[in-house]
């Protein structure tokens, strides 16, 4: 590129590019920096856990399905969010999420605080034919997943892969990572107890595809489904009241 | 590709060889993993290349007095890659369509569910027919208003052809479960690396033209695809920074976590809206509309300002995606305020197109591709400003979530985007191929309503059910209890789910109609001579005036 | 140095404002500069030149 350096008429097209770059990079700078000092001003949370391999094996299946494309997990400081979906979603409940799935749709209902509000065995219905349990529904069907069985054996690469972008996972849960994905889906084997071991007494070990026999990838979606919103509890411990929309009924 | 010289024809070769290696490895390390699935695609797709290229490496010499000549090979590709995309990506958007009125038009199959076919549809009609036509475009105004020839013939082939592999290992992806979910960035980590390798060489390729121009000045829709270039490279890495799981793995985990992922992705997606879908197609209006209408642009500084306006602006505005979540108050309103900002400039823009086009109104009611570009403009103005009030903090609190936002998009990209892309295609297609005029006008006058009809029938609809579900969400009884239960709000969406599909199967009429009459219009005789008057090389005989130019 | 959040947060606000104004005055004072009318004229014509070939 000699021929470039070399002539004065190149030099507007560099300067040129320059100016793009200083006039484009700032405003994302001065949004996007602070907010990496934000762990001093985002909530507390002590409680917080990790999400269990088989939760995030499912949290993967949401993000491959794109259940994210129709449903938001954000539910937003407004006085019909929180009414309708719970309290207000905080910083730090999606602080290990890579990525976030907070969503910009709803076509179906937010899920940010979907998990114990039905049992497995409405998922499992619902997820084979969202029409049998609520007929106006237009979600579509996911009838594979519960014939479909789940991948165990990358497991412990996946935890591995998500600490070094920080979260906190240990050894040891990286080395049963597999094992703990089984146990989770068969509450009476040998392994189920190592997951409340690592991952908090609170940790769901259920079947819950109801099937023991094998670990599914229903099992999986549905094992994340019943954690959502609650990792922790700090969402209920904030006081701070709901905005109220400008509402055309007041 | 006749035009390529033994030594470029050799090294497209190697590069296409080294290719089809990356693509044996990737199917080798990834064969438990859809990763393997890809490689094949990458080997598949590089053998093709190279058969085409070595079917012709016996070929005659090229001509010598090619150079004097613009270089529009790789511009006709690019053209029936756009058409190809935008058949494709509206086809599976008017499914979508129809999938939300009638869910069992899936089939129960994994790969056509919804929210697969989704980001098909995003992807296929952003990167496969706006990227396609965006790259089309910008290498014929770059020629034109450099007076200049692209400085080689491999590198444009190699961004096209790069650029469309990308655009297919996004796409099937989606249907084979590899996403990153990270919305308009879905594709995962290998495709984005090749994206960056294919960005570098365009944005060379760019800057070596621009260097070789004979005019002086920069022409400004050369700005607006500067700004598109560079923009977009350094959005798509920051926001792609990804670990991924191993080299065998589609599957990797984005660096960025919650609330700080939160942003830097909107940061990206408001600003793949600004540099992607705005600046680039700004720089066809700037470039075609003067052309067509045979006008110079209404104030050329006016273009400057709202340049540097939109520059500007636009990057501070991504935080609007996130009214009233978990994001820091005080940057929402800094999106907010830097959006209500942002209508200046945006309206500066559409002002001088439509300015530029008073006193010309006969030609607007004549002519169909004008008429394309006007109302290109026209809906630029509407969703800019629909937008920044979309923008403000308690309109967003109705708005976000609901079909009004769906309606703004379409308003942006169906009446900006696509109604900008055909004007300058029906521009652009008569002049590459040297033909008088498109194959049927009375054709273009067909996909104008067309495409004018669905996009109102769309947008409507949208309109209606945004604001009807935004209202039903938030209404309270006498009681203070919530009204209505969310399967009543879906319940009346479904009459306009099924009005936007009818008006996107219009628009998807448009395109195939486009698509017949640039076929015919390719196939049709060359005006007499063969050549255009305007296109004869310096040597031939000269139409009066032309000679006298390029003195200066 | 430390870097908290209220500091970034502040200099944030300052300083972007302060660049928001050199940088409109910065564009204000090209696009109206006289010497460059001429040139922005002959660029805002030249292009409808129906001459189509590269200049040698
Ligand atoms: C034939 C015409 C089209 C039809 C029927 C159509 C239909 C759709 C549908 C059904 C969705 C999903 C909406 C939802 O999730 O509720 C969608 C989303 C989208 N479409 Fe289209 N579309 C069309 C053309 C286009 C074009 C030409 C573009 C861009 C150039 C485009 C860009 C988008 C974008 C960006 C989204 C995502 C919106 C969001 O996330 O809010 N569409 N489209
Ligand atoms: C001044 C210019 C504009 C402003 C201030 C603006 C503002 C906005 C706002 C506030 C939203 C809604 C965010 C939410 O509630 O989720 C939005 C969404 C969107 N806009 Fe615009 N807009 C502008 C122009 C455009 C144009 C010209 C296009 C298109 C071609 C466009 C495409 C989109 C898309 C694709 C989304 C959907 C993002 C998503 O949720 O997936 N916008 N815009």
């Amino acid at each position: 590129m000699p021929e470039l350096l070399h002539r004065k008429l190149e030099r507007t097209a560099i300067g040129f590019v320059l100016a793009i770059i200083v006039a484009a990079s700032v405003g994302g700078i001065v949004e996007i920096a602070p907010l990496f000092t934000i762990d001093e001003t985002v909530e507390n949370a002590d409680d917080m856990r990790l999400y269990t391999p088989l939760e995030l094996a499912g949290r993967n299946i949401y993000i491959r399905e794109g259940c994210y494309a129709c449903h938001s997990q954000m539910i937003r400081t407004l006085r019909d969010d929180v009414e309708r979906y719970g309290p207000f979603s905080l910083a730090v409940e999606s602080r290990y999420d890579h990525p976030m799935l907070w969503g910009s749709k709803r076509t179906g209902p937010d899920l940010a605080r979907v998990g114990g509000k039905y049992s497995d065995f409405w998922h499992v219905a619902h997820l084979t034919n969202p029409r049998d349990v609520v007929p106006e529904s237009n979600m579509p069907a996911y009838p594979w997943l519960a014939r479909t069985p789940l991948r165990l054996d990358d497991l412990g690469s996946h935890l591995r892969t998500q600490r070094s972008v920080g979260v906190p996972y240990t050894d040891e849960m990286i080395d049963n990572a597999a094992r703990d994905a089984f146990g989770q889906a068969v509450p009476d084997s040998q392994q189920a107890s190592g997951v409340t071991e690592r991952y908090g007494e609170e940790t769901q070990v259920s079947a819950f595809d109801g099937v023991t026999t094998r670990v599914t990838e229903m099992d999986a979606l549905v094992a994340y489904l019943q954690v959502l919103g609650r990792l922790t509890k700090a969402a209920y411990r904030n006081t701070a009241a709901p905005e109220q929309p400008p509402n055309p009924n007041d | 590709m006749g035009q390529l010289t033994t030594r470029e024809r050799e090294l497209a070769a190697a590069i296409l060889v080294a290719l089809a290696v990356v693509g044996i490895a990737m199917a080798a390390a990834g064969r438990a993993d859809p990763l393997g699935v890809h490689g094949a695609i990458v080997l598949l797709y590089s053998m093709v290349l190279l058969f085409l290229i070595m079917s012709t490496s016996f070929g005659p010499a090229p001509d010598p007095s090619r150079v004097s000549r613009y270089y529009d090979d790789p511009i006709k590709v690019g053209v029936a890659f756009t058409l190809f995309w935008a058949i494709f990506g509206m086809f599976f958007g008017v499914w979508a369509a129809a999938q939300l009125a009638w869910p069992s038009l899936n089939f129960d199959t994994a790969w056509a569910s919804f929210g697969r076919i989704r980001p098909a549809h995003t992807t296929g009609v952003i990167f496969g027919f706006g990227g396609n036509a965006l790259i089309s475009t910008s290498f014929h105004v770059v020629q034109r208003t450099s007076r200049a020839r692209l400085p080689d013939q491999l590198s444009p082939w190699f961004v096209l052809f790069g650029y469309n592999l990308f655009c297919i290992l996004a796409v099937t992806g989606y249907f084979i479960g590899v996403t990153q979910s990270k919305e308009y960035a879905e594709a995962e980590w290998y495709a984005d690396l090749w994206l960056v390798i294919v960005w570098v060489t365009y944005f060379v390729l760019y800057i070596r033209t621009l260097a070789r121009r004979r005019e002086p000045h920069i022409y400004v829709a050369n700005w607006y695809y500067m700004a598109f270039i560079l923009v977009v490279a350094i959005l798509h890495i920051i926001n792609n920074l990804t670990i991924p799981v191993s080299l065998g793995h589609a599957k990797s985990y984005t660096i960025w976590a919650g609330v700080q992922d939160s942003m830097v992705q909107w940061w990206y997606g408001h600003n793949a809206v600004a540099f992607f879908l705005t600046a680039g197609f700004l720089a066809m209006l700037y470039y075609y509309l003067p052309k067509r209408a045979e006008r110079p642009i209404f104030s050329y500084r006016l273009s400057i300002l709202s340049f540097w306006g939109i520059t500007f602006f636009y990057m501070w505005a991504g935080s609007h995606h996130l009214h009233y979540t978990a994001l820091p108050h005080w940057v929402q309103n800094l999106g907010m305020t830097f959006s209500v900002m942002l209508l200046v400039p945006s309206w500066a823009s559409a002002g001088n197109a439509l300015l530029t086009l008073n006193g010309a109104w006969h030609k607007v009611r004549d002519d169909a591709t004008l008429r394309f570009i006007m109302m290109a403009a026209f809906f630029y103005g509407l969703s800019t400003f629909e937008g920044s009030f979309l923008a403000v903090r308690p309109v967003n609190s109705l708005s976000h979530y609901t079909d009004w936002t769906v309606g703004h998009v379409h308003a942006g990209a169906l009446g900006w985007v696509a109604l900008i892309t055909y004007g300058s295609l029906y521009t652009l297609v008569p002049a590459i191929w040297k033909r008088e005029r498109m194959y049927s006008a009375a054709l273009v006058e067909v996909h104008f309503w067309l495409a004018f009809a669905g996009t109102v029938i769309y947008v409507f609809a949208m309109w209606n059910s945004g604001i009807i579900q935004g209202l039903m969400w938030r209404t309270y009884t006498e009681e203070g209890t919530l009204s209505y239960s969310f399967v009543d709000s879906l319940l009346a969406m479904y009459p306009y789910y099924i009005a936007r599909a009818f008006g996107g199967l219009l628009f998807l009429i448009g395109a195939v109609v486009a698509t017949y009459n640039i076929w015919m219009t390719v196939r049709g005789v060359p005006v007499a001579g063969g050549e255009r008057h305007d296109d004869i090389p310096l040597a031939g005989p000269l139409p009066e005036g032309a000679a006298t130019r390029p003195a200066e | 140095m430390d870097l908290t959040h209220e500091t970034l947060v502040e200099a944030a606000k300052t300083w972007g404002l302060f660049y928001l104004i050199g940088f409109s005055l910065c564009v204000l004072v090209y696009t109206f500069w006289p010497a460059n009318r001429e040139r922005f004229d002959r660029a805002k014509r030249n292009i409808l030149d129906e001459d189509d070939q590269p200049w040698t």
